[in-house]
């Protein structure tokens, strides 16, 4: 995390720079089925961040060796635009992506019913055109919408969204600047219907207490966000297109 | 979704062009809907998104203040790249630009370039010393046929409605970037024997050599690129060059009509 504290986030009737109160989530919008192209597809905006996800597949998984005889490989790449940044960034992959694409990849592993197809590979492409810190909640959330999308068994979706802390304060969903200036970041990978957790990265300074204090806030999102995931999928299935 | 077999394809699309007649239904120089949407990305300072038939492509404009050539002190730069990413079609795998995306950002680079429409030296701030390098990246999404005329259009709007950050480089005021003409590309296949305008994917799968034409505001030639194998003839060329020209008059308005949105 960056500056702790020496830069003012909330407002002193206790809001943030934005408007939000401290549990309160920035607009969510999702489509599903957008890519022609694609098996599946997905696109969130959240904020101001903007995901696009396509799947492709199952399909031959080559080269061999990476076959699975028991199941099915997933094969995720989570990947920013030159122009989804301040700067732009070189395109190709980084340290970063890489990690991104590895955790997210074994995220969706935890759910997606992958001895449905033995030997074979699914991909999952996950495409970030703007960047307004939360891209990796909001690739994971996308990429659940879009392996739905494409018909891929899943014992349920993934939400990806995070909590963290500034000024002493734990809040719901960091914004740029509260993750630029922020004392603690918590990003999840949360399963609505059972419960569980697939993914988690923390990283900052938290007591316990705030630890679970942003659980809750990221459960009670998780709840929001999977309503409008299923709208998505509803609205592309029950009346044609999204 | 499954590829048809080529051959097979191929026969029937030689088949349909004895009557003069396409795959998707369309006549011989129709195009399909274009939708056109500019400053949608948070963080470019230029964005256009285009809605081609089944071809869904983004284009992002961002500002770098870098030193300029050693040989043209008082000229910018301008570069544009396109990525063919495995996000946009099964076919594509991941890993180093391929050949096909390389012409491809070359081409919609040519047409751009050599239009003029951006004043290189109005992209010098200290002569010698500091000048703006603009870069349009141009993100194909999904590939529903003819990604070269998408990425044209995209990368002309995201230019067009582009603001040069002069405030966060602490270079003087935010301003609208100077763009002198709309160059647009219009993109021919030979389908059955004959060229087709504006050729879907499974034109694309099945037919044999492409023509991109570029056509600036006077209706001049700014970039012409032949690809595939296949050998034409001038008075072919002669032809869809009159067809380019209609539907690059049509897509220039587009353009213009999301300025000032």
């Amino acid at each position: 995390m960056g500056g702790y504290g020496d830069v003012k986030l909330l407002n002193d009737d206790g809001t943030r720079l934005d408007g939000r109160t401290v549990d309160e989530m920035r607009p969510v919008e999702i489509k599903a089925g957008i890519l022609p192209a694609a098996q599946g597809s997905a696109w969130v905006k959240h904020g101001l961040n903007v995901a696009v996800v396509a799947v492709y597949g199952p399909m031959e998984a080559h080269p061999r060796k990476i076959q699975r005889q028991d199941r099915a490989v997933l094969d995720v790449r989570y990947n920013m635009a030159p122009f989804s940044t301040s700067d732009r960034i070189r395109p190709g992959f980084n340290r970063r992506s890489r990690e991104i694409s590895k955790v997210t990849a074994e995220a969706l592993e935890s759910v997606v019913l992958l001895e449905r197809y033995p030997r074979s590979k699914i991909r999952v492409e996950i495409e970030i055109l703007a960047a307004e810190a939360g891209t990796r909640c909001v690739g994971i959330t996308a990429a659940s919408v879009a392996l739905a999308d494409a018909g891929i068994p899943m014992r349920d979706m993934v939400v990806g969204i995070a909590s963290g802390k500034i000024q002493d304060t734990v809040v719901l969903d960091l914004d740029k600047a509260e993750d630029n200036y922020g004392q603690a970041d918590l990003p999840m990978g949360i399963c609505p219907n059972t419960g569980e957790l697939v993914f988690l990265q923390m990283d900052g300074d938290l007591s316990i207490e705030e630890y679970n204090l942003a659980t809750e806030y990221n459960y009670k999102a998780a709840a929001e966000i999977h309503e409008i995931m299923v709208a998505a999928l509803k609205a592309r299935y029950d009346g044609g297109e999204a | 979704m499954a590829a048809p077999v080529p051959s097979l394809l191929r026969q029937e699309l030689e088949r349909l062009a004895e009557s003069d007649q396409r795959i998707d239904g369309r006549g011989r120089w129709d195009r399909r809907d274009v939708q056109l949407e500019v400053g949608i990305l948070y963080n470019a300072e230029g964005s256009a998104k285009v809605t081609w038939g089944d071809t869904v492509v983004y284009a992002g404009v961002k500002f770098e203040l870098r030193t300029p050539w050693p040989d043209r002190p008082t000229q910018g730069s301008l570069m544009c790249g396109a990525e063919l990413r495995p996000v946009a079609h099964r076919k594509y795998e991941p890993g180093p630009p391929s050949p096909q995306s390389i012409e491809l950002g070359r081409v919609v680079d040519r047409g751009i370039r050599e239009s003029g429409c951006i004043d290189m030296e109005a992209l010098c701030i200290v002569p010698g010393e500091k000048v703006w390098g603009v870069m349009i990246d141009i993100h194909v999404l999904s590939d529903g046929g003819n990604i070269f005329d998408a990425c044209g259009l995209a990368a002309i709007a995201a230019l067009r409605t582009a603001v040069v950050p002069a405030e966060r480089f602490d270079v003087g005021e935010d301003h609208v970037l100077a763009v002198k003409g709309t160059p647009v590309m219009a993109s021919f296949q030979r389908v059955g024997g004959r060229f087709v305008y504006d050729p879907c994917e499974d034109e694309e799968t099945g037919g044999e050599e492409r023509i991109h034409i570029t056509l600036g505001n006077e209706e001049h030639l700014h970039s012409l690129q032949k690809g595939l194998k296949g050998a034409f003839t001038p008075a072919e060329f002669a032809e869809i060059l009159e067809v380019a020209r209609t539907h690059c008059g049509e897509l220039r308005e587009l353009v213009s009509s999301m300025e000032g949105n």
